[in-house]
């Protein structure tokens, strides 16, 4: 039996890496995936990729309107909202002496005030029951240099799972935060600003850097999604699991 | 739901409670279980409910002599195994002030030297690929009034999986801590009692007790590919018990 069978999910952060993967494995295990980015044409192909039951809406998670728009199209589309993953995040690096206020307010309107506004404006449409999802990173727990606003963003995302997780217990939906170690994604090469040396250096450094001695595949994080999406793990609240290839277990 | 077809698991402690809902479920997923315990009467009792992708071996992990029959019939039978769920443990309550030498050494011969015996004499058979899956507990990283003894082992057990994620580097071998908290097994039962179940159970963020049926689930998830990016990691099966 399929695990999602007609489920209705959202994803942020939808068009591409640990996003799409899930996207993926959500549909083929049964759901219908409503997708947001903020990128028209990435969101597009994503919908081809993905094939089926799949609709997508371009939004920018640190617009409150576009939130909104996003949910008016789900309860339109729907009617309700079963599962959550609030997966869209942005780090770019940035030494501590030299980070800009601009560099500090788009990581933190991305991954904190976004990711707060992505949950709070989708509440109305869970009915009773439910998971929500947040991606939190290994950078939660280490120290991560020239990236010291990302990994304090990333502590926040997993500090939001607890106290959720409280707020929304008489409503039955489960809170999880997922940490991934480094995966590989087209995000570190494209969008965190290091130069293509400078990113295959980093993913080199990061293999050497986890236990199993590489970096994971999108579709191990997905794998780990579906698992707190689904009824298997309808005990677990309030849990940061970490998909790290034990890079911050050790 | 045949994840984990064709695949041979081991799991002590696996006659009731936890150990039993995991070995269930993974036959449901296709694999064939050596169950492991103390008790001859338990073992039969959990295999003929089991059926023929079951079998039992007596023995306590505390006794070295036990788990190399254990893994001679496994070695025997199927030749090589790919899942080890050390699950088998104990736990009693005695209050700083009253601890015993033979409390400490019970309670972390199972709960410690046991679980570092169960993996170290499984090695020998696991192929790449393989998982390992140690039982910590919500007491691993909790303060219980009583339980230091108990809580301690399972805090140890928590560092083992760190440990060996190091150790077994390049065997391809994935090691995790699944951790409950707040599970109705037989034990924690006749243990509370219905009245203390309902109370121990309102102390979730979930205000309820974990079937044992949904450890297995998350056991079978640490089993399998799904979690093949995961080693060293704690998976906490708790209702948010230890996690607020």
């Amino acid at each position: 039996m399929r695990k999602l069978e007609g489920k209705i999910a959202v994803i942020t952060g939808g068009s591409s890496g640990i996003g799409l993967a899930t996207a993926k494995r959500f549909v083929e295990e049964g759901a219908h995936v409503v997708i947001t980015g903020r990128r028209e044409q990435a969101l597009a192909q994503a919908a081809a990729a993905i094939g089926e039951n799949v609709t997508t809406v371009v939004g920018d998670v640190s617009r409150l309107d576009d939130l909104d728009r996003l949910y008016a199209i789900v309860k339109e589309k729907h009617g309700h909202l079963d599962i959550l993953f609030a997966n869209a995040g942005a780090g770019t690096v940035a030494p501590l002496e030299t980070a800009s206020e601009a560099h500090f307010d788009q990581t933190f309107g991305v991954n904190v005030k976004g990711l707060f506004f992505t949950v709070q404006k989708a509440l109305p449409l869970f009915k009773n029951g439910g998971a929500i999802i947040l991606t939190s990173s290994v950078s939660n727990i280490m120290g991560l240099p020239a990236f010291s606003a990302y990994a304090a963003s990333k502590a926040a995302v997993r500090s939001f799972a607890r106290a959720w997780t409280l707020e929304l217990k008489d409503r039955k939906i489960r809170v999880n935060s997922m940490s991934p170690g480094p995966i590989d994604t087209p995000a570190l090469a494209t969008t965190t600003g290091l130069t293509p040396e400078q990113a295959e250096q980093a993913a080199a450094q990061f293999s050497s850097q986890i236990p199993m001695g590489r970096r994971g595949e999108p579709e191990e994080i997905a794998a780990a999604v579906l698992f707190l999406a689904s009824d298997e793990s309808s005990f677990i609240t309030g849990v940061d699991l970490a998909v790290d290839g034990g890079m911050a277990q050790v | 739901m045949t994840r984990l077809n064709g695949k041979t698991a081991v799991i002590t402690g696996g006659a009731t409670g936890i150990g039993l809902a995991a070995a269930k479920r993974f036959i449901e997923e296709g694999a064939f279980v050596f169950i492991f315990g103390r008790r001859q009467d338990a073992l039969d009792a959990a295999v003929a409910v089991l059926g023929s992708n079951a079998r039992a071996v007596t023995g306590s992990v505390s006794d070295e002599t036990d788990l190399d029959r254990l893994y001679a019939a496994v070695k025997a039978e199927r030749g090589t195994l790919d899942i080890v769920f050390a699950n088998a443990g104990v736990g009693s309550q005695l209050k700083l002030g009253e601890i015993t030498a033979a409390h400490i050494d019970e309670t972390f011969d199972v709960n410690v030297k046991g679980t570092i015996f169960t993996v170290q004499k499984a090695l020998p058979l696991m192929p790449k690929g393989g998982s390992i899956i140690l039982t910590g507990s919500s007491a691993g990283t909790t303060g219980a009034p009583a339980f230091t003894a108990y809580s301690a082992s399972k805090a140890a057990v928590r560092n083992l999986a760190r440990t060996w994620a190091e150790d077994l580097k390049g065997t391809g071998i994935r090691v995790n801590v699944l951790s409950p908290g707040a599970i109705a097994t037989e034990l924690a039962t006749a243990a509370l009692g219905k009245e203390g179940l309902k109370a121990y159970g309102a102390m979730t963020a979930l205000q309820r007790m974990g079937d044992p049926t949904e450890l297995g689930a998350a056991a079978a998830f640490l089993a399998s590919s799904d979690s093949s990016f995961m080693t060293g990691s704690e998976v906490a099966v708790d209702g948010g018990l230890a996690q607020l």
